[in-house]
């Protein structure tokens, strides 16, 4: 279980919006919007949601494969990315700030008469003001170069490039995330070559090593993908991952395109992996029932928003959000007698009356939070189990 | 309960010619099906389930080869019919929901052709008619022409037979004697062809003459009555005069008028809100002006129709309507099959049927899009619904709209349904019957609650144990290893090399079917009566005594 320390990856208001069309075609999909969160060390912490809900999306920014609109995040408290849309809207605001504060200055003045004195009181004032908002707009401007500069594709700081390494995904689909040309072998050094590994020993020791910690053989190395099964398929996407030693692993969906029978395999897999290594997994899924058996702590997405953030017994326990409910009702359990009788939620958006009062991710409980403006706020709180 | 047996399938095996031999993809199967029942059929990837459902519909691959077996639907075997008599069941009698609703629908086609398109193929009624006139006789021929195939390969096999023992001494008088009894029964084989040949063709000829004459009938009587509201529609006109005509006109458009200032009054309105409200409700004012105008088309369209009714226009429509009735016993006319269309779709759940008609595949969300195949899959009335994993590309909360659907139709409609998947928490809400198939056998067959509450064979042990529990942290049993190639079959149980319980003669005996309770079968060694006792593995144990124990309400998670 994690302790209380500072977390490894930490996400501050993430945004990811992607733009397409010019005029009056334009169109933004805010596919993820202001999402922030904290991954302990040693942690496995579950994303859920519908597909379309920006799980994923949140994933690949946090990997760097996507640039951020705005928000930033923090990896071993090292800034590795970060969106520039929040500096910028800063600078509008100070100048149209600025705008008006001269405005009202203008408009004092021209009360007290047109006199010498009276105008370079003003001058002065209006250059002290000028002063200011030139200062705070290049500090803004540095932020935005530095921002830049954190979200390069090249990175250019070496130390940052070195935790990138720490950070690693495994995808969804093992037939399609392996090229079909390469040998096992090759696939998995891949990422050492990259990283300036020359050594073709070393290479075929590690590679060894961690074929044998996925539960392969070492003579698999020279196989090519198609001739593995999809569960040793997924092992190997997880064997490329676990060679570079991260210590953080990006799960996107590993297992929904798998067989029953191979899904335990890979989740136990995992499970283990994490227990030896002490793996901090991010695990992006839509099954609940996967990521309750797996996860410390989950949080559930809802169109680019977390609308619920707690540990997992205590989510099962206390689903208080309507759209975690719904999801919770809609996962079949192989239980018939119960499964026949069970009532489904069906979650409608437009039961929130956000109009007036502003939702926001509120910590209701200790570790449980909730998104959900005042009114709503009191409600759940009287819905609250012990 | 034998009256109502709705499929019956009887020691089915498979196989699919490759490169590299054989694959044996279905091995001796049979399982009954019966009215308004769910039968699931559980397995992995490759275990055969598919190939079992494809051949039911009669769509499998080129090279596959049914080696044995019957698929008996309505008094005939499916396996036997030709891909001419297939088109009237497939679809028609049976219809399929398959995996992705997405690489199942045409893009380029607008949904309501896709879904009419079958009902307007099919739907030339004269022609039906004839062919079920014939079809016994057809059936006949058919299967004289089988049996002089079967003849060959009988007397090929006993050639080799002969050709085995050679050392016989009487070998080439046996040869003689063969052939010479096969040069006579194939003799007696085509004449027996010939003449069912010729009683074929002449009853077709018969039957089509027949439909022709029943048709030249009815479109008789129809003429017949048009030609009296023709009459009728001629006195009118002749008896019209210009003033009354434009009396009716007048009050007709006088009535438009209203509304078309109504409509018109509304939409300024809407406009003047649209200039002073945010960007919020911005959206929602024009979607309203967009609804308030389309409403308006609909209106424009329906008082062209309607209240243009002058009498002799009144009689005009009737003469449209009269002739389309006759279309209608000939053919299913496109109206006919635009109507019927708009039904199924508003009740397999798709709101504005007939805005949704309109439109491409790409425009309606993953969930409305496996609607409108199991739409597609309704048209035609089936009786028996095979589900090919419909919701495996789904979300889970668009999942459980799907299985409600379904669920519904079922009921509504006394479907019996073969459903196909490997979830078993969408086995528990489907099923009444279950069936777990494994490297192209049913391992074990009972209903649900013999399967969820008492399974007999390790393979659905491990199966129910491999899936996460949403109450217990516990590690999972995982299967081990992988399913058999299906190249070479394995001598014995197929499931032996990954079970943990299996014993010496698992390896070389294929287990037979053991009853463990009235309709509940298994085929393991384990219940043999020499066989030691084996205990369910411990967190299944639990898993069941906890949901017998507890009722289904203390159980909700909510």
């Amino acid at each position: 279980m994690a302790t209380e320390q500072s977390p490894i990856l930490s996400v501050r208001n993430l945004k990811t919006h992607f733009k397409s069309g010019v005029g009056r075609n334009k169109l933004v999909v805010k596919a993820v919007d202001g999402v922030s969160f904290d991954i302990k060390k040693g942690e496995v912490f579950g994303l859920v949601g519908e597909s379309g809900c920006g799980k994923t999306t949140t994933g690949r920014t946090i990997m760097r494969l996507y640039t951020p609109t705005d928000g930033e995040v923090y990896f071993k408290g090292k800034r590795i990315t970060a969106g520039i849309e929040g500096p910028k809207n800063e600078i509008a605001d100070v100048k149209a700030d600025y705008k008006d504060q001269v405005k009202l200055l203008q408009d004092e003045h021209s009360e007290k008469g047109s006199n010498e004195s009276v105008k370079k009181e003003l001058d002065s004032k209006i250059e002290a003001l000028k002063k200011e908002r030139n200062e705070k707009i290049d500090k803004l401007k540095a932020d935005i170069v530095k921002r830049k500069d954190d979200g390069r594709k090249d990175v250019k700081d070496k130390e940052v490039k070195e935790l990138l390494k720490k950070m690693q995904m495994i995808f969804q689909d093992p037939v399609a995330s392996l090229n079909p040309r390469m040998t096992v072998k090759e696939i998995i050094a891949e990422g050492l070559r990259i990283g300036g590994e020359k050594d073709n020993k070393v290479i075929k020791e590690k590679v060894e090593k961690v074929l044998e910690t996925v539960g392969l053989l070492p003579e698999h190395a020279t196989r090519y993908p198609h001739e593995f099964s999809g569960g040793q398929r997924q092992r190997i996407g997880v064997a490329r991952a676990l060679v570079i030693n991260p210590e953080m692993i990006i799960a996107d969906e590993p297992i929904s395109a798998l067989d029953v029978s191979i899904q335990a395999q890979v989740i136990n897999l995992l499970n283990d992996l994490r227990d030896e290594l002490g793996l901090t997994i991010l695990f992006i899924a839509h099954d609940l029932s996967v990521v309750q058996y797996f996860s410390d702590r989950i949080a559930v997405m809802y169109f680019g928003k977390l609308v619920e953030l707690t540990t997992s017994e205590e989510l099962f326990k206390n689903p208080l959000h309507p759209y975690t409910r719904s999801l919770l009702s809609a996962v079949p359990v192989p239980d018939p007698d119960f499964e026949k009788t069970r009532k489904r939620i069906k979650y409608d958006p437009s039961m929130h009356d956000y109009s007036e009062d502003k939702p926001e991710l509120h910590e209701i409980k200790k570790g449980h939070f909730i998104y959900a403006n005042k009114k709503e706020l009191e409600e759940y709180k009287k819905q609250l189990v012990e | 309960m034998a009256d109502n047996l709705k499929l019956q399938v009887k020691d089915l095996t498979i196989s699919f010619r490759t490169t590299q031999g054989m694959v044996r993809a279905v091995r001796g199967i049979s399982f009954d099906l019966y009215e308004g029942e769910t039968l699931a059929i559980v397995g992995e990837s490759g275990s055969g389930k598919s190939v079992t459902s494809k051949a039911i519909m009669g769509i499998l691959e080129g090279n596959a080869v049914i080696n044995s077996g019957e698929i008996i639907y309505e008094n005939q075997d499916l396996t036997e019919i030709d891909e001419e008599n297939f088109h009237r069941i497939r679809g028609d009698k049976i219809g399929m929901i398959f995996q992705d609703p997405m690489s199942s629908l045409n893009p380029i086609m607008r949904i309501g052709k896709q879904i009419t398109e079958g009902m307007l193929i099919n739907g030339n009624h004269l022609l039906e008619r004839s062919k079920r006139k014939y079809q016994a006789e057809k059936q006949n021929y058919i299967n004289a022409k089988k049996y002089k195939k079967e003849l060959k390969i009988k007397y090929k096999e006993s050639k080799l037979e002969l050709k085995n023992d050679k050392q016989s001494a009487d070998f080439d008088k046996g040869l003689e004697e063969l052939k010479s009894k096969y040069k006579q029964d194939l003799n007696d084989v085509h004449k027996n062809i010939q003449e069912k040949k010729s009683i074929y063709k002449q009853r077709k000829a018969e039957a089509k003459k027949e439909v022709k004459a029943e048709w030249q009938k009815t479109k008789s009587e129809y003429t017949k009555e048009l030609e009296k509201l023709k009459e009728q529609y001629k006195n009118a006109k002749s008896k019209e005069t210009k003033a009354t005509k434009e009396e009716y006109n007048r009050k007709a458009q006088e009535s438009f008028n209203k509304e078309k200032d109504r409509i018109q009054k509304r939409i300024s309105e809407l406009k003047e809100r649209y200039k002073v409200s945010d960007n919020k409700t911005r959206i929602l004012i024009k979607n309203e002006i967009r609804n308030t105008k389309e409403a308006f088309k609909q209106f424009k369209y329906e008082h062209k129709r309607k209240s243009f009714g002058s009498e002799s226009q009144q009689l005009q429509n009737a003469i449209k309507q009269k002739r389309e009735e006759m279309l209608r016993e000939r053919k299913v006319t496109k109206r006919q099959a635009y109507e019927r269309a708009v039904k199924v779709m508003s009740e397999v759940g798709i709101p504005e049927p007939e805005k949704r008609m309109r439109q491409y595949p790409f425009q309606f969300s993953g969930g409305m899009r496996q609607r409108i195949v199991i739409a597609i899959a309704l048209t035609a009335n089936p009786d028996l619904l095979i589900c090919d994993e419909p919701t495996t590309a789904l979300d889970v909360t668009i999942q459980s709209q799907i299985l409600e659907l379904i669920k519904a139709l079922k009921n509504e409609r006394s479907l019996s349904v073969i459903f196909i998947t490997h979830d078993l928490g969408v086995v528990a809400n489907m099923a009444d019957r279950i069936a777990v198939m494994y490297a192209g056998k049913i391992v074990e067959i009972g209903s649900y609650k013999d399967i969820f509450y008492n399974p007999k064979h390790p393979y659905t042990w491990a199966l129910l144990s491999s899936v996460p529990d949403l109450d217990s942290k516990e590690r999972l049993i995982s299967i081990p290893g992988t399913p058999p190639n299906m190249l070479f079959p394995p001598k014995g149980d197929a499931f032996a090399e990954r079970n943990a319980y299996a014993m010496k003669v698992d390896f070389d005996h294929q287990p037979p079917y053991f009853k463990v309770d009235e309709g509940h079968y298994a085929a393991t060694w384990l219940l043999h009566e020499n066989a030691p006792k084996v205990e369910l593995p411990d967190q299944l144990k639990k898993r069941i005594n906890k949901a017998k124990k507890s009722s289904p309400k203390e159980r909700e998670v909510i």
